[in-house]
């Protein structure tokens, strides 16, 4: 025992904050899966396609994301330097700001303000807002780490440290941009230069939010809830300096078969299959971990969160390095193959271990046991059967896109029409909306279970008192 | 609602007896990519291998 107390209503804010907006961007999740093949959904000029899919992409990304890295970073932050947060009342700031934020990126998406770059379409007075965001928890955890009192540093701190240096890094520069008015901006690149950068950006947008925050979560909570230590720390070292040095080369690998120079787009594919060794060595030290004692699957319901979570990591760190090879891309690239393996990575990777973090955090909160194991297994299947449909459905859809797309005949036409192939996605893509209800169910699930655990906590508490 | 706390051991974070192992498995893919990675750049980058996207376009086309 000790002296210090952690602020934990903070972490519990960012948790609960996370989770408002997850549940937000699942369900125009759903709906615009709806409008793919229902077009009547769409309700212009607000709830469109175009503005809500980004509405969805941003919500989720940030809002879930985003809201649970950073409640989860100062929970695991302040254990492993074993003191308090430098600056609470920043955290606490830091909260409603990250709140506000997210509510005004949202409306102003949907009223049509977007910079027309992938994951970075905030206009610039948002942008602005963001960077202050980032820089407040920047000074807080960096500032924790400086002033730890625990000597060694935990590889959980080392992929802290990454995704909050990186994160600033290519946010900034990918945004830099002239204003022309409040509500409008032109970027700085053109042409090749902005598609260079903005590929850049986005691909390591998935590195440094979906991919290190994630492992620093896993590294941190898959010993704490099994009880089993870490299979190497050597290893996961060694993961975590050639996975940050490798990533930030692969970006172009979104731009094979364009004008961007050929060297620059083998680099990145070099760089994207050498990325299957720092990945793998994560999954490998995972299973080592849980090796030492298989029975956890059974006897402790949070290991198969982990090993599931980390699977998935596994099987999306080939699936993505391959992508970027030429002879793959040029079939799968621009295809609906792409959303599916995006949403193996967020439904299977990211929001599995998300999850089980909070499934962790909440009832050590309120010193109690988390409010129903089986209301969490039933959530665990069914965003597992979700995800499986997801990803699945948009495989087989997405080959036979670029098959049909590829197709030409002897003298060099093109087979099928842009409307024949397209036609042929629809009981894909219904089918995928099923699976993405399937999935939202567990999420709800999910929730109710980390609702009425607090409930209980509460009671508890106040019992006590 | 504040409470106290215990510390996180660092020390039961990590298995003993493993913590400095690297499995020969995963080494031998470790630098298998790296090797790959090379040949493979010389052979894909115009200025080395002499391949090109043009190229690779219009032989292609020719077929």
């Amino acid at each position: 025992m000790n002296d210090y107390s952690y602020d934990n209503q903070t972490v519990k804010g960012f948790i609960l904050s996370s989770l408002f907006w997850g549940v937000v961007g699942i369900l125009i999740g759903i709906w615009i899966s709806i409008q793919m093949w229902n077009p009547s959904w769409n309700i212009p000029p607000y709830f469109t396609f175009g503005r809500l899919r980004v509405v969805h992409t941003n919500g989720l990304a940030f809002g879930l994301g985003l809201g649970a890295i950073f409640g989860i970073f100062y929970y695991i932050t302040m254990r492993l330097t074993k003191r308090p947060l430098l600056f609470p009342r920043l955290a606490r700031f830091h909260l409603y700001l990250f709140n506000v934020a997210i509510a005004l990126a949202a409306l102003s998406l949907l009223a049509g303000m977007n910079q027309s770059l992938e994951y970075a379409e905030l206009e610039w007075p948002l942008d602005i807002g963001v960077v202050i965001l980032w820089v407040i928890f920047a000074i807080n955890i960096l500032g924790t780490i400086i002033k730890r009192r625990e000597e060694q540093m935990y590889i959980s701190l080392w992929f802290i440290i990454a995704s909050v240096v990186a994160v600033a890094v290519l946010y900034i520069v990918n945004n830099l941009s002239v204003p022309a008015g409040l509500f409008k901006s032109y970027s700085i690149y053109a042409g090749i230069n902005s598609a260079n950068v903005q590929w850049w950006y986005g691909h390591n947008a998935v590195g440094f939010v979906f991919t290190t925050p994630i492992l620093a979560m896993f590294y941190y909570f898959l010993p704490k809830s099994t009880g089993l230590p870490l299979y190497s720390h050597r290893l996961s070292i060694i993961a975590f300096w050639s996975l940050v040095f490798a990533y930030l080369w692969t970006g172009a690998h979104h731009l094979v078969y364009t004008p961007l120079p050929d060297w620059i787009q083998t680099l990145a594919i070099v760089f994207s299959m050498f990325l299957i060794a720092p990945s793998w060595g994560s999954v490998v030290n995972g299973y080592y971990t849980v090796a030492a004692d298989w029975s956890k699957m059974r006897t402790n319901y949070l290991t198969k969160f982990f090993i599931f979570g980390i699977t998935f990591y596994g099987l999306q760190t080939v699936q993505g390095p391959t992508q970027a090879l030429r002879v793959v891309s040029q079939l799968i690239h621009y295809t609906d193959w792409v959303p599916g393996h995006v949403h193996m990575g967020t439904m299977g990777w990211v929001t599995m271990i998300v999850a089980a973090s909070m499934y962790y955090i909440i009832p050590k909160i309120y010193n109690t046991e988390i409010y129903s194991v089986r209301v969490a297994n039933t959530h665990f299947y069914l965003v597992l059967i979700g995800q499986l449909i997801y990803s699945v459905t948009m495989w087989i859809t997405g080959i036979q896109q670029g098959a049909l797309w590829k197709a030409v005949n002897p003298d060099g036409t093109l087979k099928y029409t842009f409307v024949e192939t397209l036609v042929r996605n629809y009981p894909f893509w219904k089918l995928r909306t099923i699976g993405g209800i399937i999935f939202a169910i567990g999420m709800v699930f999910f929730i109710y279970n980390i609702l009425m655990t607090i409930r209980k906590g509460k009671s508890l508490s106040a019992s006590v008192a | 609602m504040r409470m106290v706390e215990d510390f996180d051991d660092i020390e039961a974070f990590e298995a003993k007896e493993t913590r400095d192992r690297l499995p020969i498995g995963w080494l031998i893919l470790f630098w298998g990519l790296i090797i790959w990675g090379v040949i493979y750049f010389f052979l894909y980058t115009p200025q080395f291998g002499g391949w090109s996207q043009e190229k690779a376009y219009q032989e292609s086309v020719n077929k």
